[in-house]
């Protein structure tokens, strides 16, 4: 009696582990790619606005915390899936390249027209893998280096890219450290969000250079960018000028309180980072009375933090800003694949914003918010259709 | 034993680390501790250590290994971070309210993993790789893999560790209740007797299943305690430790256990542990200090050489006293 109670038990036990690492793999209900989450009302969405068959959308994503993140999702989720008979399913935070190809491979397993990509671990290989699958694959809030646009322009599934381009990264980050010299900081400690991540590295680059200051003696963008690509982080021994540079400090885990801590006993005049910090250190911050800067979006907490906190300067995007690469990969699903006067993937280039007050976050804030985001669905419909050229969405995108 | 060989033993690291690392220290022209707030996170550091300390050396002691540890602090932080933030939504009382939610629900995640043990009767090593991945899964499911930052970022919670005052209060509160629930009750005798000899404790009478389920509820409202201060200094809760992600907080805890149950030969074992938490962060001060030179990784390393050290020195103790004492002749 007592061996099959215990039988019995164990059996429970395993099928309740069974179910734990099942659940920990994300919602898998109905249709969705395993390890993705769906878009929450899909199934009582507006139908009136598109009639015909539903657009299923794979949007790849490594970040899932982020306030950037949370803004352009709920873009998709809450405006587009209720303008469109489109569904979106979201992967689980990716953190490497072989998380997104398996992501892809799941999602055109399960009958996927589309791949959106927020994901950047390895670009190529996903174009590479929707190029096999015979998905359609855009970037979105982000671009490919040069080279690599060269090599994959031509791809039949690449649809394109709209985001910053490495040269805007850089510029966002130079304005910012420009902005600081000039307020006459001589000492900062900065954040460089999760180098080797391009987009990181061309901002953190570009902070150096703004800030006067040299890295391993070189004042440029590709000197500085490729001395940071190599060394995985920056390295306070090469950087040299009048603005020191009291601490540095990257990615986000279990040590990352510990070095924050260590950069805010240096007692830096700002705080400098090029990515997430309104996310993650906003409290601590504020707490220690330092004065810090962010490049990000601009979204209610980012709002809270620049009228109530210490948030100074804000590069930001707007959580609509995503809302063109959508309307690409909408044309490219109803068979209208649009491309360049050379007959490429289309790449277009989007520029960061910026806020030093209330006043000036709110001008962009309160005019993408909510249910009337800057990309609405008159401007995207305008880039929607059979006889959308790119022509048509290059003027609709740089007036926007 | 002597008392001044007491009062030596029981000193003797910390007042020695405490030398050492400020040397390092000032030969970098900065003192351990370098100002009001460096204090604080050194007072909170310390609480986190020998909190996380004390509930793994009560099942470890036992020849318990529970994996589970970080997967009840985190598990019960989150839990203890929605309800609270249900209903005061981060007004004031948030910090108060979401420490006894979380050390609450902690104790009860404390004492299913401790039923699991008795009823299952297998390995507590295999029960608790178990229990984490399920807590780690219910976790995972409650946040969908984000982080929980708006529960716990708050004028409450800031105000709970922008001072020393709180966490030296939680240690007082903790270090008195382990020492008179472990050395002053019956409770404890049976859980020393049965830590020294489980068949001749048995024996005796002494219910042993009632025994390990209490101690592994007492380590989950520990845990709880230990959840609730991570959340406060780290400004969010990561809710994506999936696959043992969360088991790191248990290691971070072997050396000053060893330590402390060294300075317990000489004095209290849970007075053994508060020093050698103050000795953990008396390094992570320092670290703080090297920041720039010391990168995280590096620290790890340090870490992961003094423990290795020590066992060293422990296995190897009275070969030492033999080699440094005096010969007779």
């Amino acid at each position: 009696m007592k061996k099959r109670l215990t039988k019995l038990i164990s059996m429970a036990v395993a099928a309740v582990l069974t179910l734990g690492v099942m659940t920990g793999c994300g919602d898998n209900s109905g249709e969705s790619a395993p390890g993705t989450t769906q878009a929450g009302d899909n199934a009582q969405k507006d139908n009136s606005a598109d009639e015909g068959k539903t657009v299923k959308i794979g949007v790849l994503v490594a970040d899932v915390s982020g306030e950037e993140a949370l803004g352009f999702r709920s873009y998709y989720e809450n405006y587009i899936a209720d303008n469109y008979n489109v569904e979106f399913s979201y992967t689980d935070a990716l953190e490497s390249a072989e998380d997104e190809k398996a992501a892809i491979e799941k999602f055109a397993a399960q009958g996927y027209e589309a791949i959106i990509s927020l994901s950047s671990s390895d670009r190529a290989m996903q174009i590479e893998t929707c190029e096999e699958q015979g998905v359609y694959y855009a970037i979105a809030s982000g671009v490919l280096d040069e080279s690599q646009y060269d090599t994959y322009k031509g791809y039949e599934h690449f649809v394109g890219q709209v985001g910053p381009s490495n040269q805007t990264e850089f510029e966002a980050g130079q304005e910012m450290g420009a902005y600081f010299k000039e307020q006459g900081v001589k000492t900062v400690a900065l954040y460089g969000a999760f180098i080797p991540n391009p987009m990181h590295v061309y901002r953190t680059a570009g902070v150096i250079a703004g800030l006067g200051d040299t890295y391993g003696g070189a004042s440029d963008m590709d000197a500085i960018a490729g001395q940071i690509f190599e060394d995985q982080s920056v390295d306070l021994t090469k950087v040299d000028g009048d603005i020191e540079i009291s601490a540095y400090l990257q990615g986000y885990g279990d040590t990352t309180t510990d070095e924050l801590n260590a950069a805010i006993q240096k007692e830096p005049e700002v705080f400098l980072s090029v990515g997430m910090a309104t996310t993650f250190f906003t409290q601590s911050l504020n707490e220690a009375g330092i004065a810090f800067s962010d490049i990000d979006s601009f979204t209610e907490m980012n709002s809270t933090a620049i009228k109530d906190g210490k948030l100074t300067y804000l590069a930001g995007k707007y959580s609509s800003s995503i809302g063109p690469v959508f309307a690409l990969v909408m044309d490219a699903v109803n068979g209208n694949v649009i491309r360049d006067s050379e007959g490429n993937a289309v790449s277009f280039s989007q520029g960061y914003l910026v806020a030093t007050d209330g006043e000036s976050f709110d001008k962009y804030y309160v005019s993408d918010n909510g249910d009337s985001p800057i990309y609405n669905k008159d401007i995207l419909d305008g880039m929607i259709g059979d006889d959308i050229t790119y022509d048509t969405v290059k003027s609709l995108i740089e007036s926007n | 034993m002597s008392t001044s060989k007491r009062i030596i033993g029981t000193l003797a690291i910390p007042v020695i680390a405490s030398v050492i690392l400020e040397a390092l220290c000032l030969s970098h022209g900065q003192n351990i501790i370098s100002n009001a707030k460096s204090f604080d996170n050194f007072v909170i550091y310390a609480a986190i250590v020998m909190i996380t300390t004390i509930a793994l050396s009560i099942n470890l002691n036992s020849g318990r290994f529970d994996f589970s540890l970080g997967s009840m602090a985190a598990l019960s932080a989150v839990i203890g971070a929605k309800i609270s933030y249900t209903i005061l939504d981060g007004g004031a009382g948030s910090a108060a309210l979401m420490l006894v939610i979380t050390v609450a629900v902690g104790a009860i995640l404390g004492l299913l993993s401790g039923i699991l043990y008795v009823l299952l009767r297998i390995p507590p090593i295999i029960t608790s790789l178990g229990v984490t991945l399920i807590y780690e899964g219910i976790l995972y499911t409650l946040t969908s893999g984000k982080y929980v930052m708006t529960e716990v970022q708050n004028a409450s919670m800031s105000g709970f560790v922008g001072t020393w005052v709180y966490a030296t209060l939680i240690i007082i509160a903790v270090l008195i209740f382990s020492i008179l629930l472990f050395d002053h009750t019956k409770f404890g005798f049976d859980y020393n007797a049965l830590k020294n000899g489980q068949k001749v404790a048995v024996n005796t009478g002494i219910k042993e299943v009632g025994n390990a389920v209490i101690c592994y509820m007492i380590c989950g409202g520990l845990m709880g305690i230990v959840g609730f201060l991570n959340a406060a200094r780290n400004t969010n809760i990561n809710g994506g430790q999936l696959n043992f992600g969360s088991i790191a907080i248990m290691f971070t805890a072997f050396l000053p256990m060893f330590i402390g149950s060294y300075i317990g030969k000489f004095s209290n074992e849970k007075l053994g542990f508060l020093l050698a938490a103050i000795v953990m962060s008396l390094l992570n001060a320092t670290f703080a200090v090297f920041s720039n030179e010391v990168t995280a990784s590096m620290q790890s390393i340090i870490n992961a050489v003094l423990l290795v050290v020590f066992l060293i020195y422990l296995n190897n103790e009275n070969l030492l006293v033999r080699i440094l004492s005096p010969r007779k002749k």
